[in-house]
């Protein structure tokens, strides 16, 4: 019983540190130098993002939340892809 | 138990690579050194933390194993078109006369307007005023093809 209520500890505390990395991940959103940079600085925002949306699930036990995962993960990829476009193509399609 | 520890393991494992790969894109000097940090956190950060929760949840190891693939395939492409969006931009930057350094310095609204510029575009550009010329200096030309 011990080792289970360890367990929701060490996922308790990777979840809360995974929160706090996003504070880092987006001072290159605001300082980045060049537009790839802020473009690549989301794109890290959104993968710790489904690592945290899966912690979530982890912590309240809530399988369906993996689905949400999936989800923005589809939704990052075509935004990233879009946009990395426009950079260096000047337009979308 | 052992599927706990080994569990708990993984999340550690990917929460460090999470951890230096933000780290390394705070830190890192250039844009594709950080690109190649940032692509540690979608490897093997992402990928520890899902194999942590495919062993402290087994119930839902098929979803996440879905979710691991797709994230395998995507992440890499990904990165390959932002590695391609710097690489094209500096072209652009060097071809309109700036040397290479100076795409990243602080000059951020000069560089920012060459950036939308796309190389066709310039094409298009120097293609218009090739034909303005022509149109406007008809003789100037026959003159110099004698």
């Amino acid at each position: 019983m011990t080792d289970s209520s360890i367990v929701q500890a060490v996922i308790q505390v990777v979840l809360l540190a995974l929160v706090s990395l996003l504070i880092p991940a987006s001072y290159r959103v605001i300082v980045g130098p060049t537009l790839p940079d802020r473009l690549q600085a989301v794109d890290l925002i959104t993968t710790l993002l489904i690592g945290i949306i899966v912690m979530l699930a982890l912590v309240e036990g809530t399988e369906n939340f993996v689905d949400m995962a999936i989800a923005l993960a589809a939704f990052a990829f075509i935004g990233t892809i879009s946009i990395a476009r426009y950079i260096s193509e000047g337009r979308v399609f | 138990m052992l599927l706990e520890f080994l569990g708990v393991a993984a999340l550690l494992f990917g929460f460090f690579f999470c951890a230096v790969g933000v780290l390394g894109v705070i830190r890192m000097p250039d844009s594709l050194t950080r690109l190649h940090a940032s692509g540690k956190v979608a490897t093997l950060g992402l990928f520890g933390l899902l194999l942590g929760a495919a062993l402290l949840m087994p119930s839902t190891w098929l979803r996440i194993l879905a979710l691991g693939l797709f994230v395998l395939l995507t992440s890499p492409v990904a990165t390959h078109a932002i590695a391609a969006s710097v690489y094209r931009r500096r072209e652009i930057v060097v071809e309109l006369g700036e040397t290479g350094a100076q795409t990243e310095s602080t000059d951020i609204t000069r560089v920012d307007v060459t950036a939308v510029l796309s190389r066709s575009r310039i094409q298009d550009i120097i293609d218009a005023q090739e034909r303005a010329l022509r149109h406007h200096a008809p003789d100037a030309r026959a003159k110099r093809d004698k």
